[in-house]
């Protein structure tokens, strides 16, 4: 009892012992002795001595009012050297902060000035980092994921060695310089301004949206992109789009390193929130509905387009002509998804023969509004201005050199496989980018279903509402009966039946009406839902495990284009190789369909009178 | 009937072994606990004081020696704060009334609070009214980065001046 009594006590001395030393020796404490020591040392008059003589060590901080949210800063705490000029050679902690043009510091009679007083600004609006940590894990965050990570070496020392080189901390501080310095050429942030030119000449702004630069929805948002991520994830995910996503749809630019850097740096200054801005002014810019962040009108706005991505390209015209659009082309990276003749983004369908396989309207069509004959085309909306896309479509429009067809073995090679895939089966290499998937030609139950007349109009007038063009302009019809021949006999294994003839009518026999529709409505919840999805957008809770996926039934471009007697063959009789099933075996009748038939042109209705596509 | 064993601590004496080591346990105990006391008391004291607050700082640059020419009294608003130059000697005096805090400005004979009327001389010694106290003097003291430093958490006597 007395021993244990005896243990416990010493046990909590101690406890109180180590915790009393933690509490009272502190690692910046022997800093500042060292720097005392050391100033006295150094000094040279008594005014000099005098003032280091009576000061002991203790928490120095300041508390920068001036922009923004208060912000703590006990840096110099540790660093209390910072702005004394005899510790430049010191070592660190203790070593005086550097002076430099670039940061407007000046030199006045053999003495600099600064012109970023640590006073006015304290060091992590710079430097990142926790300001109130007296620790260096807690100010200066060792954690990998650390949120506001500084920037200099405790982060780059665990960077992927192969982009350790290349950015240098003088060149990506201008990512913090630009936190308060918005103008758009400031001077000493050149990278960042780079970055941001090119943000729009290479259309980045097109999938990405940045507050008060850009509104692009189909990329991730990188409006706070350099509060999240460090520099060599940045720079990772532009040089290599599928590094971090495996199902990235972001094209491969081909980039200098110099415009990866200044990229990189650009997106690290985004951080959502300015500091020279303070909370009010913020407040104040979201009521009025803009940023102040960047003085860049947003590019989909019409009229806003004009100035900002004419003037970030450089191309000011009125004059629409195709040497202009071949230049555009190529300088607003058209061509880091879309393949033309040598170069090839390998996600968006080859534009050599565009100018045979789609007209003028087709083209405008398309840049003003990607999705207004492919519904679900993954195109940004891009928002040139008009003349832009005049241009572009005089010069695609000029493209009329159709390729060359030696054999129905090369043309497939060198014009469907890109879609089709080399084997037939679907998986070419821009086939993922594509909504909906191209035909796998290798299913025999699909290909051997259809009749050569409809599979030789899908190849001749292509397919509405769908990637597929028209090649009828390009090949004669012996050419394409050839090239069908070719695709039965390479790809499709089974020998060719004769069809079934079937009982379809050849018009919907029941009328369009407001209770037809009705009744369609009801049998598509019931029955079609679970591929198609409740919204008839295909995207039904089973479609994800479907190839290839169900039909967007809002694609009015595909559906004004297909007939009803294929409409009717395909619900009552299913597609073969595909999930759809037949279903007169589940008991729908003639009538039913017609409903069905009804409803789905329905949903199309709107559509209908503002296209032109073929009708049935 | 059972028997039981009788008490053995009642009838044991102690030998001197068994004393020594009980003087030594009660020794350590009481060492252990009266040390943990202490320690305890002392951290007490010291934390009752925060290390640091988020108010205004006690020590701060207030610009260059140039900024203050010879004769000059300018006081500093925000820091409540007198700087007074003549020629290469330099002070720091404190603004606030010892009255009831009031802000005083410099006047032709020194220093006169608005509100109640005390009346201090150059130096800050009361002259009139009803401040009980003289106007304290800061620490003054050139920062290597060659600004003038005021350390209002150090007082000096009236008459400590930094030579520049």
């Amino acid at each position: 009892m007395r021993l244990a009594l005896a243990i416990a006590a010493f046990v909590i001395l101690i406890i109180h012992g180590l915790v009393f030393y933690d509490q009272f020796f502190h690692k910046w404490e022997s800093y500042q002795t060292a720097y005392f020591d050391q100033a006295r040392a150094l000094a040279k008059t008594d005014t000099e001595r005098a003032a280091v003589s009576g000061r002991k060590p203790r928490i120095e901080q300041t508390i920068v009012t001036t922009f923004g949210e208060n912000r703590v800063d006990r840096c110099l705490t540790c660093h209390i050297g910072s702005d004394d000029p005899r510790f430049k050679e010191h070592a660190q902690p203790l070593r005086s902060h550097p002076f430099s043009e670039a940061l407007g510091d000046r030199l006045l009679n053999g003495k600099w000035e600064r012109r970023h007083k640590f006073s006015d600004f304290g060091c992590t609006v710079c430097h990142d980092g926790q300001g109130r940590g007296l620790e260096t894990f807690y100010a200066h965050g060792e954690d990998h994921y650390w949120n506001d990570p500084l920037l200099g070496y405790v982060t780059q020392h665990d960077w992927r060695a192969e982009f350790k080189d290349k950015l240098k901390s003088t060149e990506f501080m201008q990512a913090n310089c630009a936190q308060c310095h918005t103008e758009e050429n400031f001077k000493s942030t050149p990278l960042v301004a780079q970055g941001r030119q090119l943000f729009f000449r290479k259309n980045c702004y097109g999938c990405h949206r940045i507050e008060g630069l850009s509104s692009g929805t189909l990329g991730p948002d990188l409006s706070e992109v350099g509060k999240k991520f460090k520099l060599d994830y940045l720079w990772e995910s532009i040089v290599d789009p599928r590094a971090n996503s495996k199902t990235s749809v972001m094209p491969q630019f081909k980039l200098s390193e110099a415009e990866i850097r200044a990229l990189v740096t650009f997106l690290k200054s985004r951080r959502g929130i300015n500091y020279s801005e303070t909370s009010l002014d913020r407040y104040r810019a979201t009521l009025a509905g803009k940023s102040t962040v960047g003085k860049v009108a947003q590019p989909g706005q019409p009229g806003a387009a004009a100035t900002s991505v004419a003037t970030a390209s450089s191309v000011v015209a009125t004059v629409p002509t195709a040497a202009l659009g071949e230049k555009l082309i190529n300088d607003k990276s058209c061509l880091a998804c879309h393949k033309l003749g040598n170069q090839d983004g390998g996600v968006a369908p080859d534009l050599s023969f565009a100018g045979l396989v789609r007209d003028e309207q087709w083209f405008m069509e398309h840049f003003r509004d990607p999705r207004a004959r492919v519904a679900d085309s993954i195109m940004p909306s891009f928002g040139f201005p008009e003349t832009d896309f005049l241009s572009i479509t005089a010069y695609l429009k000029s493209l009329t050199t159709p390729p060359p067809f030696t054999s129905p073995a090369e043309f497939f090679k060198g014009t469907c496989a890109r879609c089709h895939g080399e084997k037939g089966d679907g998986k070419g290499a821009i086939a993922v980018y594509l909504e909906p998937y191209p035909r796998d030609l290798t299913k025999a139950g699909f290909m051997n279903s259809k009749s050569d007349e409809r599979l030789i109009t899908s190849i001749k007038e292509g397919v509405a509402g769908t990637s597929m063009a028209p090649w009828g302009h390009v090949l004669n019809d012996e050419q394409v009966r050839s090239l069908l021949a070719y695709i039965r006999q390479t790809y499709v294994k089974d020998k060719q039946r004769p069809l079934k003839e079937r009982d379809v009518p050849n018009t919907n026999p029941i009328a369009m009406s407001a209770e037809s529709v009705t009744r369609g409505d009801q049998i598509f919840q019931q029955r079609c839902t679970g591929c198609h999805g409740k919204k008839a957008d295909g995207k039904g809770p089973n479609s994800l495990d479907i190839l290839p996926r169900p039909r967007n039934l809002h694609n009015a471009d595909f559906l004004n284009a297909t007939t009803d007697r294929r409409l009717f063959e395909s619900i009552l009789y299913g597609v073969q190789g595909t999930a759809m099933p037949p279903w007169v075996d589940y008991g729908l009748t003639k009538n039913d369909v017609g409903n069905l038939v009804n409803y789905l042109r329905s949903l199309n209705q709107n559509a209908q009178t503002t296209k032109t596509g073929n009708k049935h | 009937m059972a028997v039981g064993k009788p008490a053995k601590h009642a009838v044991e004496e102690l030998t001197e072994g068994q004393q020594n080591r009980r003087r030594m346990l009660a020794w350590l105990s009481s060492v252990g606990l009266f040390g943990s006391a202490i320690i305890s008391a002392i951290s007490n004291l010291v934390f009752i004081k925060p290390r640091a607050t988020y108010g205004a700082p006690n020590r701060f640059g207030i610009g260059k020696p140039d900024d203050f020419p010879s004769g000059t009294r300018i006081a500093l608003g925000e820091h409540r704060v007198c700087i007074v130059r003549e020629g290469d000697k330099l002070c720091a005096i404190s603004t606030t009334c010892t009255h009831l805090g009031c802000i005083i400005a410099p006047s032709e004979t020194g220093f006169a609070c608005p509100c109640h009327g005390s009346r201090f001389d150059q130096d800050g010694n009361v002259t009139g009214g009803p401040a009980p106290k003289p106007l304290p003097w800061y620490a003054l003291s050139l920062a290597p980065n060659g600004e003038l430093e005021v350390d209002k958490g150090t007082e000096v006597g009236a008459g400590t001046y930094l030579k520049v």
